[in-house]
């Protein structure tokens, strides 16, 4: 186990996940939860959050990949994740582009700039 | 030495604001690459899809069992930075698989031996050795079936045994995004711990700067007032 490594996650739409289990990060077996999420048009924003949420309970992951727009549906429960591990990287999909303004990461690391710390 | 402290500590923030300001920019570059090859990606499938057919490529192809074949280490360093890194693992485990003797049915040659049968009488002691020669294949070809059903595989293959290159190249897009990821993952990382420093550090330098720098204000004030009372006299 201490040699094994640890797994990367994706929550995102067909493509995406259909992209990123040809890259190889896929886990599927009967004693265990699968480590991705296929988010189509009917999945709830419930079951959305629940599958991040255990992603995070999970000490076996590294790095959660997520589309922003699905990231946008549960923005409240990525901003509460103030952790280092594991990562949440936000990534675009087909339909909605990358937007830097709206990724938490960055609006952490730009948000410091105000004009009291200048003074 | 009062005067000093608060230059010090000024060229400090100053080279920690430009390191910040670095690692935002690699982050940034980083991001447009991690893009533009998930979207190659994307075009790839697109086109892959196109020439298979819609349900080819698909959620529904997926495997029922599937073993990860990239493992991330995680290092917690010294700095609190912690470091990714993404490791495929080689498909060499196949070879450990093939190993182990377990029997598993053989239909194919088999059913080469039984077909041989259906020739006249005179051909028996030729099906004996055929018998014998499919019994001597089958653990010789059991192995290639167990790498079948070795979840460990390419992941190609749940879409076909003869795939498209726009697939392959797919994959080959998405391998280069899983490396990317753990970098970028890392300067994430990297960045808000820039950025906590840099804000505990500016309020400090504002704690410790400003009651000094009223007191260094006020005395220049009366070293000025002395000089001009001497000089009216």
């Amino acid at each position: 186990m201490a040699g094994r490594g640890k797994l990367i996650a994706v929550i995102g739409d067909e493509d995406t996940v259909t992209g990123f289990l040809l890259g190889g990060i896929g886990e599927l077996n009967k004693n265990r939860k699968p480590n991705f999420l296929v988010v189509e048009k009917d999945t709830s924003i419930t079951e959305i959050e629940e599958t991040f949420k255990s992603f995070l309970a999970r000490n076996d992951i590294a790095i959660i990949l997520i589309n922003q727009f699905i990231a946008e549906m549960i923005r409240h429960a990525i901003d509460a994740h103030m952790e280092s591990i594991p990562a949440v990287l936000e990534i675009p999909s087909k339909e909605h582009p990358y937007d830097a303004s709206k990724d938490s990461i960055l609006r952490r690391a730009k948000g410091m700039f105000s004009a009291e710390d200048f003074r | 030495m009062g005067v000093l402290r608060p230059e010090e500590s000024c060229l400090l923030l100053d080279e920690k604001l430009l390191y910040f300001m670095d690692q935002l920019e690699l982050l940034e570059e980083k991001r447009k690459t991690l893009n533009s090859l998930i979207e190659q990606g994307w075009f790839s499938i697109s086109k892959a899809r196109y020439s298979m057919g819609n349900k080819q490529v698909s959620a529904l192809q997926f495997a029922n069992e599937m073993e990860p074949l990239v493992s991330v280490h995680v290092r917690t360093l010294q700095n609190d930075k912690v470091e990714f890194c993404a490791e495929r693992s080689s498909q060499k485990c196949n070879d450990e698989f093939v190993k182990e003797p377990t029997p598993i049915e053989d239909i194919g040659p088999q059913e080469e031996g039984i077909r041989r049968r259906k020739t006249t009488k005179s051909d028996t002691a030729e099906k004996k050795t055929s018998e014998d020669i499919s019994s001597e294949k089958s653990p010789e070809v059991n192995p290639g079936r167990k790498r079948d059903h070795n979840p460990q595989q390419d992941p190609l293959k749940w879409f076909g045994i003869l795939v498209p290159q726009s697939l392959k190249q797919a994959q080959s897009s998405f391998k280069q995004v899983i490396e990317l990821s753990a970098e970028i993952a890392a300067l994430q990382i990297v960045v808000l711990n820039a950025r906590q420093e840099l804000k505990r550090d500016l309020r400090n330098n504002d704690g410790s700067t400003g009651p000094e720098a009223n007191a260094s204000a006020g005395l220049n004030e009366k070293e000025e007032d002395v000089p001009s009372a001497n000089e009216s006299l």
